[in-house]
């Protein structure tokens, strides 16, 4: 019989997970993420300069699609904040400093969402439609699908702020708890709240990255 | 079983929740009026109903299963944990279930069910193929048959062996209890079976007529049944990068102690380097598939060059994606083989760091040669050179593969059973796969071969004959660790011979075929090549009957035979063979700690050295 | 068995899979370079079908030695080193974990290979104009001096030829002149298809708005297959055709035939361009 492992059901026998494993996962999760998204939107950046190069039927940017610059600068200066935001509150979260954590987090979700609601001004006000060249295209797409990104980035946000508020005046919460089941095994999370400064920083990390690729999409699609 | 139960989160909820979220979507897709998304212009289709439907149908799906529970607990400020896993119950592979070994017994059964779909219809595409003329189907559903084989397959088989195989075994090898991301493991799987359900509706909608690649303007161009062909392809695409994101953390974090890089088994190392592909190349898929998406509703112009679009856009976007996928299909197939040549030659793995540099230089390497696609397509001449360098020089790295393997038959004490032959077998038909894409990369060759059946013999010798062959080889070598129950072997070996002997002589006489002129995805051919292809036709039924030996094997054996493995019946050293068979649900009671041979084989003589790993009882991780 | 007399029957197996792989090679490389060489496809009857047929024998000369050595091996050692029934199959084989020499060489030999075959193949590729293959707009390897100009239209599911020089003449046949370099214009009106002219060894692909260039000089008289060759819809497998290759003489009967019966519609057809665009677009600005 092996000596490694029997088929007892025995949970004494085993150890609950310390906290800092999750907390690594989180970090190495952020960045494997991270990278998978910049992939993503290579795609666009491809398509951008490569029917920009080829300008099919010379249709590429016809004159009259005008980006609405001031809107645009407006987003991607809302999004670059909340970002810095994002990091400092992960900063002071890391300094133990809940209460600054929770302020400065609340800043960057307000920061984040308003930037989601001003692209929507900015599809319903836009003067060209899809049809109206490769660039119009380009344009509507990515914008469109980076707000799909920043959303599910501020859900993050708002698990971390909520989870940060419920416990304001606690210490620490009872393994297991999050999972509802009083039974629950030996090997769920010791200290599931000390996951509060890991899951921050992966966050800030993943914000950061996405709001760079928010600026380089600024800039392609605004400025040049 | 308790009503509780059944009413729970569990596969009937889902399938409910996913049909009545269909519905719903559609609805809401009528809502959507526009000048540019006028749906029912001049094409009397309605897409927009389609893809909205087919994503809150998977919303619901999902829902169903209970994928939502966990993030609307953290959205009420509930701290993370890891869900309490239930221990026992066949329930446990009918839902959710973050138990890695659970989700890869799932991931096998569905991809199983998934495959064996997809070549029934490759039976279909033979038995049209017996006479040159079109007898059997007509254009339209030749070509949706054509399309759902070759997609059904190469969806399901980028998972082929990560989700079984690399789920199961890479935290037990590593000395884990689980993967990094239990909940995105199980949430891969579920995925892909809603995937693959998407992927069946196309023919309810008319087929689509552009075979996997997917090419646009055709695909632009094409009826509603494409939006099946798309929508699985971005939800595959998903399964797949989440599915590499948590093999890479988990193969970075989750080491025991003992465990460095160094002595990682290969098989690992294969899943690794497969994975980080996995991670990287489909965001791109989906974004391209995207962008169909929106040509097709929103009227955008990325592929339609008469606003400012080109064919080209979508062929460099796909193939950018689409060769680093066809190494996803290699790798974890090389994995397996070295793997497995240890165990039944008796001696360490040959070369274990030029193992690894290969792998690892496939998988860098995948990323710079996707115009070899495009070779004929009108791309700057300019380029085609260095395509041909850099795909020439992709053989190398699979070269050390090969020596690596020959290394480790040398000497060896060989044991010829079933899993064993496949990897032999593995050998040979990747041999004769590089070799035919040596001619490929080859542009004055290629002019003769590319979009020819030398083509398509080509990469079914390389994700058939290898991919498909150490599938198995994994399944008989691995089964019965995950069940306790082995399985016939006399039959495994009758599988093997049927299967090797039909491989064969189906895409052998497919290389010539496609040198003496015969275009793919064509319905007719020229008449002095019916004899060939009626010889290929017939040798593909063998080769689907080999299934069946298969399939036989595994019920029987399974479901009344029933006879215990034991829990090392190959006398294996590596550490999963140290386990009981099956592996308990917390894997080891305590976390081993891991000695620095991976391959402790060689010692002519003597069984004595200790299988792996030297296990320190009092060390705890803490 | 002590470690040396085991090294010495390694040594004697290692030579006989030497001498096996030698033996094979030589065998093959005669009936590949004089048999199956010559014979390969696409025929020899144009010069991108020359550079092709030679272009294969040398790939196929460089792997016959590798094959051989890789398929005699995987014989000869489960054959050689197989546990025969009755003798203990739990005892271990030896612990070799790797040998530098084996794996430099092995290096030193596929490198050399490789890099053979990619020099080869874009000299090749230089040298005989692309070999039939399509280079896009702006072609390199073309010939110098003057080629018979003819444009390939694929569209779903037909191809028609326009001579340029003929008063751009839109015929459903393909006949081309015998001798002469030609250029191919290849391009599509709607999806993507791909003009093979199989006996010719010309493929390139025909893309909506672009134009695909292809050179070919045919040597011999006769008829060739042409085959949509990318996938394009309903009916892809009903896009074939047959072309022919004639004397100057005789095409230039058929082509003044084909000017005299075209000549009413010809004036319905826009004009000879090198990429067309079928609907006017006046989307934008």
């Amino acid at each position: 019989m092996s000596e490694l492992a029997s088929h007892s059901t025995d949970y004494s026998v085993i150890e609950s997970e310390p906290p800092e494993v999750m907390g690594r996962n989180l970090r190495v999760g952020a960045h494997l993420w991270s990278s998978a998204t910049a992939f993503f939107f290579v795609a666009f950046l491809f398509t951008y300069f490569y029917l920009r190069s080829l300008n099919n039927h010379g249709l590429w940017h016809p004159k009259g699609v005008k980006p609405p610059v001031t809107l645009g600068t407006l987003i991607a200066i809302a999004v670059a904040v909340s970002a810095i935001a994002s990091l400092a509150a992960a900063r002071r979260l890391r300094a133990g400093d809940r209460g600054a954590f929770r302020s400065l987090g609340l800043v960057a979700l307000a920061l984040g969402i308003a930037a989601i609601v001003l692209q929507i001004v900015v599809f319903s006000t836009v003067g060209f439609g899809p049809t109206d060249g490769a660039y119009a295209s380009v344009f509507l797409a990515w914008s469109g699908f980076y707000m799909v990104f920043v959303a599910g980035t501020m859900y993050w946000l708002e698990v971390l702020l909520a989870t940060s508020f419920r416990y304001r005046s606690q210490v620490a919460s009872e393994p297991g708890e999050a999972s509802g089941d009083p039974d629950r095994m030996g090997d769920d999370i010791a200290r599931p709240l000390s996951l509060q400064s890991p899951g921050a920083d992966a966050f800030a990390f993943t914000w950061g990255v996405l709001a760079g690729i928010g600026v380089l999409t600024w800039i392609i699609l605004y400025l040049i | 079983m308790k009503l509780r139960r059944l009413i729970g989160f569990n596969l009937l909820t889902a399938v409910i929740l996913g049909v009545i979220g269909f519905y719903v979507g559609w609805w809401l897709g009528t809502l959507f009026k526009g000048p540019s998304i006028d749906y029912l212009g001049d094409t009397q289709q309605n897409d927009v109903s389609l893809f909205i439907g087919y994503f809150t149908g998977v919303l619901g799906f999902l829902v169903g299963l209970g994928f939502a529970n966990y993030p609307v607990q953290r959205m009420l400020g509930k701290p993370a944990s890891l869900r309490a896993k239930e221990t026992e119950g066949k329930a446990r592979y009918f839902g959710l279930c973050t138990d890695h070994k659970v989700v890869g017994i799932q991931y096998l059964i569905g991809i199983g069910a998934f495959i064996f779909i997809g070549g029934l219809n490759a039976m279909l595409i033979r038995y049209e193929l017996i006479t040159p003329n079109q007898h059997a189907w007509n254009g339209n559903n030749y070509l949706t048959l054509v399309g759902l084989h070759g997609t059904m397959m190469m969806g399901m088989m980028t998972s082929g062996i990560l989700g079984p195989f690399a789920n199961y075994l890479v935290p037990i090898m590593i000395g884990a209890r689980r993967m990094a991301f239990p909940r995105i493991e199980a949430l891969t799987f579920w995925l892909l079976m809603a995937a693959g359900a998407i992927l069946m509706t196309a023919i309810a909608f008319g087929g689509f007529p552009t075979g996997w690649t997917g090419y646009a303007p055709l695909i632009d161009q094409a009826n509603m049944g494409v939006d099946a062909y798309i929508a699985f392809f971005a939800i595959v695409g998903l399964s797949m990068c989440l599915l590499g994101l948590n093999m890479v953390a988990t193969v970075i974090t989750m080491r025991a102690p003992g465990m460095t890089w160094g002595r990682l088994p290969i098989f690992v190392w294969g899943q690794f380097s497969t994975a980080i592909l996995m991670l990287l190349a489909p965001p791109v898929l989906i974004s391209t598939l995207l962008m169909v998406m929106l040509d097709r509703t929103a009227q955008t112009g990325f592929f339609n060059d008469q606003i400012g679009g080109s064919s080209y856009l979508y062929e460099n976007l796909f193939w950018f994606f689409g060769h680093p996928e066809v190494y996803i299909l290699a790798l974890p197939g090389m994995g397996i083989l070295l793997e497995i040549l240890p165990v039944f030659t008796r001696k360490p793995l040959w070369g274990y760091k030029l193992a690894v540099s290969g792998l690892m230089g496939i998988a860098l390497l995948s990323w710079l040669v996707w115009q070899h696609h495009l070779f004929m397509s009108g791309i700057n001449a300019d380029l085609r050179p260095f395509y041909m360098l850099s795909t020439e020089l992709i053989s190398l790295p699979t070269g050390f593969i090969f020596i690596c393997a020959l290394g480790t038959l040398w000497a060896g004490r060989i044991r010829l059973t079933s899993p064993m032959l496949f990897c032999l077998a593995w050998l040979f038909n990747f041999l004769i796969g590089g070799l035919s894409g040596v001619f490929l990369s080859d542009v004055p060759s290629d002019v003769t071969t590319h979009g020819s059946f030398f083509s398509m013999a080509h990469f079914h010798y390389t994700i058939m004959g290898a991919l498909l062959f150490s599938f198995f080889g994994g399944i008989y070598f691995w089964l019965p660790k995950m069940t306790g129950i082995k399985l016939n072997e006399r039959l495994a070996k009758a599988h093997f011979w049927v299967m090797f002997i039909a491989f064969n002589s189906t895409f052998g006489p497919l290389l010539v075929i496609g040198f003496l002129g015969m275009p793919r995805r064509a319905v007719t051919y020229a008449g002095y090549l019916q004899g060939a292809n009626t010889w290929v036709s017939v040798s593909a039924f063998f080769l689907g009957g080999s299934m069946l030996i298969f399939l036989f094997n595994f019920v029987w054996s399974l479901v009344f035979v029933r006879e215990p493995a034991g829990d090392n019946p190959w006398n294996s050293k590596s550490i999963e063979w140290q386990l009981p068979s099956p592996v308990p649900v917390h894997n080891f009671d305590r976390i081993p700690t891991f000695g620095p041979d991976p391959y402790p084989y060689g010692h002519a003589g003597s069984d004595a050295i200790p299988p792996r790993p030297a296990v320190a009882p009092t060390r705890h991780t803490q | 068995m002590s470690s040396s007399a085991a090294a010495g029957n390694r040594r004697t197996h290692a030579l006989r899979i030497a001498a096996l792989t030698v033996i094979a090679t030589a065998i093959a490389l005669p009936l590949v370079i004089f048999v199956l060489g010559p014979n390969m496809p696409p025929g020899k009857d144009t010069t991108a079908g020359v550079s092709q047929v030679f272009d294969n024998t040398v790939l196929l000369v460089v792997m016959t030695p590798f094959t051989m050595f890789i398929l005699i091996f995987i014989l000869y050692t489960v054959l050689a080193f197989r546990v025969r029934p009755g003798d203990d199959d739990q005892r271990d084989g030896a612990p070799i974990r790797g040998h530098m020499p084996s794996q430099i060489a092995w290096l030193a030999t596929t490198t050399a290979a490789v890099l053979f075959l990619a020099i080869f193949g874009s000299a090749e590729l230089l040298a005989s104009n692309g070999s039939g293959g399509g280079e896009g707009p702006k072609p390199i390897a073309k010939p110098s001096g003057s080629a018979f100009q003819v444009q390939v239209i694929g569209q779903q599911w037909e191809f028609t030829y326009r001579y340029p020089s003929y008063g751009g003449v839109e015929t459903a046949q393909l006949v081309l002149p015998v001798g002469q370099e030609i250029e191919f214009h290849v391009t599509s009106l709607d999806a993507v298809h791909s003009f093979w002219a199989y006996e010719l060894g010309v493929k390139a692909d025909a893309n909506p708005g672009v134009d695909n260039v292809a050179f070919v000089k045919v040597k011999k008289q006769g008829t060739f297959q042409i085959r949509c060759a990318e996938l394009c819809g309903l009916w892809h497998g009903y896009m074939f055709d047959t072309g022919r290759v004639v004397s100057q003489s005789q095409f230039a009967t058929w082509i003044a035939g084909q000017q005299k019966t075209f000549a009413g519609s010809q004036q319905y057809l826009p004009k000879y361009s090198l990429t067309y665009t079928p609907d006017p677009q006046d989307r934008a600005g």
